[in-house]
């Protein structure tokens, strides 16, 4: 009866490690459990602000939803018995849309949308259109006023760079059209076809300043050689000019002319391998303007022999025109003070310039008085200051 | 506080991605204007083969206008992710008949599948003048449009995953083209039009995720040898009904697939 109770032996030191060491084990799951939790819950949150949409027949509902700028998540219950589309219209551009989302299914848009009103398309076209009102937040009021990242000017670069492939190709067919009369020996027709091809140079002049010795080959007037005129190394364009309307003779100009088709070729292929930032987009129109209202416009220098000096104008303030239409939106976003002198000095030298037409075309520049051509200076030169504007206005220089 | 230390750290042992710079903004212009390039030569194709599909309707040649209608439309498929962008022009260009609550007599239902269905399911050309004029007024508005459009690159990038979706949703069920049967050049417009851009921004994914490029190409080529199979003489294919079961369904892995991965583009270049 007295046999003794075991006592149990006392824990091995081995156990007793265990023991502790799960417990560290345990606390550590646990607050990678808390962690994770956090992170789900987090998450929910996310889905929580999921807005639900159901496609019946004939319409949504709800078809007038209202919600805050930002991101925002809607699912799309589709409880017609075709498959349809869902899309958030901007005008008739769509903003996000889910298409084919088949009976009985759901799908998720997510969309980042700015403040405003947009309409929303709704299963069968026939269906009456939805409402969706996005309202301001105190963030994107912030961001509404911040200035633009470099990720918001791919747009609009992007698209002067299919500006400057569609000017480059009409530059190298224009080009080739006036060496093809060249050749042909029709000196009134090589007359004729020198305007387009100028023009179609004005039209790059701004990009094409940056590359500068193929410019010079291009573009160069007879004062930058030694000899002017009588220069053996005098070539491109004036060179051309000169033999045209000057000497009126096609004398020594189709090797001229060849040499020109190719450099042009090589321009074209060289403004679209150059990475062109911001500030040089804007900053390239100006300094083209800049030398327009500084030099150009009261010399005449740079068509001294045919003078179709207008039509280069024309064509530079064509470009400025474009890099405005393409900065726009930006403009209107971050600084929308500075689109009214803008537009109001673009017109100005539009109109100052259309006052010199005749007959469909521009006058000669040899016909255009000193008073003319200073008022055509300071039209180009207020225009080159509302666009210097913009650099310091959205942060140009200073672009991440 | 250290809670977000912790996760941080752990966010960049375990990041693969955290080895590499982000793709500058700067890189994607050339891309995105190339394709706005390509998608310009696409529409110019269109309005230009959309001209001689409708003449044929209209002097009454079926069998011509039968042979043109898939070619023709191709060049539509190969852009959607831009053209899809003006809601009322794919509606009255591209919608198909279910989209219409009073089917095939909808005054609205218009654009290619409406003709479509006069061909190849009533086999006449008859009375369908106010069809083919508003089809190349639209396509012509279309081209206008997308001049004037400052691409988005978001939309550009997404465009690619936008395709793949499309194929996933109606190509492989065969219902976009149901009276004519010719999905396959649907099909082949859609992945062209992807693969296209997967091509343009080639050296700014590749510089993010070498993988993921290589596990995408392989999913194409996988689509592209099936797709092969049912090329005829002509440059053209055979229709929808041809499609053996197998190879239906050997389809739908590397579509999912590739719709799927190409979905993460937006992020990995940096337009999310």
């Amino acid at each position: 009866m007295s046999s003794p109770t075991p006592q149990p032996a006392p824990p091995s030191r081995a156990l007793r490690w265990a023991v502790a060491g799960s417990v560290v084990v345990m606390i550590a799951a646990g607050g990678l459990f808390y962690y994770a939790s956090q992170l789900a819950a987090s998450k929910r949150q996310a889905n929580h602000n999921e807005i639900t949409v159901t496609i019946h027949g004939h319409a949504c509902e709800p078809n007038a939803l209202t919600v805050p700028a930002g991101h925002a998540s809607f699912r799309i219950v589709n409880r017609s018995d075709r498959a349809v589309e869902w899309e958030i219209l901007d005008g008739v551009l769509v903003v996000e849309e889910r298409e084919n989302i088949a009976p009985g299914l759901s799908q998720v848009i997510n969309a980042n949308l700015q403040p405003g009103d947009y309409a929303i398309t709704c299963g069968l076209l026939s269906n009456p259109r939805g409402t969706l009102r996005v309202t301001p937040t105190a963030q994107s009021d912030a961001q509404a006023k911040a200035k633009p990242s470099m990720v918001a000017f791919i747009g609009p670069l992007s698209e002067f760079r299919v500006y400057l492939s569609a000017q480059g190709s009409a530059l190298v067919k224009a080009t080739g059209a006036l060496r093809h009369a060249i050749e042909a020996g029709d000196l009134a027709q090589a007359q004729a076809l020198y305007v387009p091809a100028r023009e179609a140079y004005q039209r790059l002049a701004p990009a094409a300043q940056r590359l500068a010795e193929l410019d010079n080959a291009i573009n160069a007037r007879a004062d930058y050689f030694e000899q002017r005129e009588q220069d053996p190394a005098f070539s491109g364009f004036h060179r051309l000019e000169y033999g045209l309307f000057q000497q009126r003779s096609l004398d020594g100009l189709t090797p001229i002319a060849q040499r020109l088709v190719n450099d042009v070729t090589t321009l074209k292929q060289q403004l679209l391998a150059q990475s062109l930032p911001p500030e040089q987009l804007v900053g390239s129109v100006v300094r083209n303007l800049n030398s327009l209202a500084d030099v150009r416009a009261a010399s005449g220098e740079e068509e001294r022999y045919s003078h179709i000096d207008l039509n280069g104008f024309a064509a530079n303030l064509q470009v400025a025109h474009k890099v405005v239409d393409l900065m726009r939106p930006l403009l209107n976003k971050s600084a929308a003070d500075l689109l009214p002198t803008i537009d109001s000095t673009l017109a100005a030298f539009d109109s100052e310039l259309q006052g010199f037409k005749v007959d469909g075309g521009f006058a000669r520049y040899d016909s255009i008085t000193a008073d003319q051509r200073k008022q055509i200076a300071d039209k180009a030169k207020a225009l080159a200051a509302a666009l210097d504007g913009i650099d310091p206005a959205l942060g140009l220089s200073g672009l991440q | 506080m250290k809670k977000s230390i912790i996760a941080l750290s752990l966010l960049m042992t375990l990041s693969p991605l955290s080895a590499f710079a982000a793709t500058a903004p700067l890189d994607l212009v050339g891309p995105v204007s190339d394709y706005k390039l390509y998608v310009t030569e696409e529409i110019a194709e269109l309005v230009t083969q959309t001209q001689a599909f409708t003449a044929a309707i209209n002097q009454g040649d079926l069998a011509t206008a039968k042979k043109l209608y898939a070619p023709t439309r191709v060049h539509y498929e190969s852009i959607e992710p831009i053209a899809e962008l003006f809601s009322d022009l794919d509606a009255s260009i591209d919608s198909r008949v279910d989209d219409h609550e009073k089917g095939v007599t909808a005054e609205d239902f218009t654009g290619f599948h409406r003709i479509e269905y006069a061909l190849f399911s009533q086999n006449s050309t008859q009375g369908l003048e106010a069809l083919t004029a508003k089809l190349n007024t639209d396509v012509n508005d279309l081209k206008t449009r997308v001049d004037g459009l400052t691409f988005p690159p978001e939309k550009v990038v997404g465009g690619a995953a936008a395709l793949l979706e499309e194929v996933a949703a109606t190509k492989i069920s065969g219902e976009e083209d149901r009276y004519s049967h010719t999905d396959l050049y649907d099909f082949q417009g859609n992945i062209d039009g992807a693969k296209k851009i997967v091509d343009l921004f080639r050296g700014q994914i590749e510089k993010q995720d070498k993988a993921f490029l290589a596990k995408v190409d392989k999913n194409f080529a996988t689509v592209d040898k099936i797709l092969a199979k049912y090329k005829t003489l002509d440059g053209g294919f055979q229709t929808y009904d041809k499609v053996k079961e197998n190879d239906r369904k050997a389809l739908v892995g590397p579509v999912n697939t590739l719709a799927e991965d190409l979905s993460t583009l937006r992020g990995k270049l940096g337009l999310n």
